[in-house]
């Protein structure tokens, strides 16, 4: 059940309401994800990555060319930038309500709170919770459905360093558990790093790759290991 | 939505739903302050009554019935049993109108709020809803389906949807985008979408719209009964009137206003002040 995605010739297009001006994001713009791997995208903000998680998740169409997620529409777990946490009920029912629509049993909703630290907050309201907290929550309703396809938005870059490292464990060991085609988007290039089979660096407008570098690490892997340190210049380096 | 003002005879207010709520005071509590709250309107009914009494006393006209006339009338249908009768009769076709008004008026509301299409292809008719007079509706129901009881359910029904959809739509657009995209996400069904997503970001403009719409419907089910209908408020209000009792048609409208009066305060205040709440515990 491995999902492969891959955009085909992309043109993507935005017309500024207000000012009419037009701004193309991607022009013939091509990428594959391989089944179950975990590719990373960094970039300066407006290049486009967002609206690139947005084409696969369906929620933008392309101008031109195709995105694919091999015919069928897959199980999404999804991060957005902003949590879009649903502000009138509970902080456990916001993740139940994606696993009961994922017909995911309700018994995995707690480990899953607890896994991002949430237990004593599971019946708040989301407005009682801090940026970080409710960025966690969105994790733990991504996390809860069992996706094939995981989109993580800048999922972590809202968070306090030590939830941060303790999430991309997290992450890391889902992939351990169960891999799945996955693209994270991120500023923080050891981050990147640290997770992805793959990186890829977007610049430019259009939008293209200008760099990308395989990280042939095994999992689990480090944060501390000195290779992941290496990509990590090459990847600034390519950014700047 | 564009509209700000309605083009009927009838007064609406459009888009009270986004008014600042008022300042927290701190609240009154305690029995004295409960037994001083109302003082102000039971001032007002007073010397309104005053006023009346002198009036029917000075002018000593059949027209103008005095208080004490009034009140064996309101004693006498509510001691015969008239009274509690046709005021459940009455509510009873109010409440299904309602009830009917508020599941259309849900559903074409969220599709007006969410689809410019669909806002388009309906808004003339909701207009055309708001303009037309309560009485217009009144005598084409009565015309079309006589004494049966889908007239004044229908007739309750299109004086208070248009009013309702026109709110519901105005919420539903300013419900945030952002989360309509992650229910697609996560492939939330309608009903969960309904419950937990549009309906509670809707509250304070259903509640505005409610209001309106219940308003809309006090005055045209009066007026269906009186055209159309064998029982009912309306229908005694026309009796009394053809038999030229003006203090029976005082005591009908009394008791009537006095109902309408426990139905707003009583029942729609207390589910909107505990809805508001519920919000603001949500949203702190
Ligand atoms: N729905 C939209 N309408 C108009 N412009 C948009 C829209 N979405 C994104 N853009 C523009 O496209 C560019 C890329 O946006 P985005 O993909 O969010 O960038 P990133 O996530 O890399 O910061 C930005 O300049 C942004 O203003
Ligand atoms: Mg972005």
């Amino acid at each position: 059940m491995s999902t492969r995605i891959s955009l085909d010739g992309v043109d993507k297009t935005f017309t500024n309401r207000r000012t009419g001006e037009r701004q193309q994001i991607f022009r013939d713009f091509s990428l594959t994800l391989a089944p179950d791997e975990l590719v990373a995208v960094v970039g300066g903000s407006g290049t486009g990555k967002t609206t690139l998680m947005h084409l696969i998740a369906g929620l933008e169409r392309p101008d031109r060319g195709t995105v694919s997620t091999g015919g069928t529409r897959p199980r999404l777990g999804m991060v957005f930038q902003q949590p879009r946490l649903l502000d009138w009920t509970s902080v456990e029912t916001n993740v139940r309500l994606a696993a009961t629509a994922a017909g995911i049993d309700t018994t995995e909703v707690a480990p899953i709170l607890d896994a991002v630290g949430l237990t004593e907050y599971a019946r708040s309201y989301p407005s009682v919770l801090s940026g970080g907290q409710r960025q966690r929550v969105a994790v733990a309703r991504a996390f809860v459905v069992r996706p094939e396809v995981l989109l993580l938005d800048e999922p972590f870059s809202a968070l306090d360093e030590l939830t941060a490292r303790r999430l991309r464990l997290l992450l890391q060991q889902l992939w351990l558990r169960t891999p799945r085609t996955g693209l994270l988007v991120t500023h923080n290039a050891l981050e990147a790093a640290f997770l992805a089979d793959r990186v890829v660096v977007l610049g430019g407008r259009p939008a293209e790759v200008v760099g990308e570098y395989r990280i042939d690490r095994p999992r689990p892997r480090s944060p501390e290991d000195p290779e992941l340190f290496d990509v990590h210049r090459r990847i600034v380096a390519a950014l700047t | 939505m564009t509209v700000t003002h309605p083009v009927g005879a009838e007064e609406v207010v459009l888009g009270g739903g986004r008014s600042p709520a008022p300042p927290d005071r701190p609240p009154a509590t305690g029995t004295a302050a409960r037994l001083t709250r109302p003082l102000p309107a039971l001032l007002l009914v007073g010397l309104l009554a005053a006023g009346w009494q002198l009036m029917a006393h000075t002018s000593d006209s059949a027209l103008i019935p005095g208080l004490g006339d009034i009140a064996r009338n309101l004693a006498d249908i509510t001691t015969s049993g008239a009274l509690g009768e046709n005021v459940r009769v009455t509510l009873t076709r109010v409440t299904l109108g309602f009830a009917a008004a508020f599941v259309v008026s849900v559903a074409a509301g969220i599709a007006m709020g969410r689809s410019e299409w669909l806002r388009r292809f309906l808004e003339p008719a909701v207009l055309i809803g708001l303009a037309t007079p309560g009485l217009v509706k009144a005598l084409l129901c009565v015309i079309w389906f006589g004494v049966s009881l889908v007239n004044p359910v229908l007739t309750v029904a299109l004086a208070a949807a248009p009013a309702l959809t026109i709110n519901i739509a105005q919420g539903v657009r300013a419900v945030d985008p952002a989360l309509g995209e992650m229910a697609h996400v996560y492939r939330l069904d309608a009903l969960t979408r309904l419950r937990y997503l549009w309906l509670p970001a809707i509250v304070p403009d259903l509640f505005t719209g409610a209001r309106l719409g219940i308003a809309m419907a006090w005055k045209v089910i009066v007026l269906v009964e009186i055209f159309g209908l064998a029982d009912g408020v309306g229908y005694q209000l026309n009796l009394e009137f053809s038999q030229h009792n003006v203090a029976g048609v005082l005591a009908w409208t009394v008791a009537f206003a006095l109902v309408m009066a426990a139905i707003e305060y009583g029942l729609l205040q207390t589910l909107e002040r505990r809805a508001v709440r519920w919000r603001r515990v949500a949203l702190r």
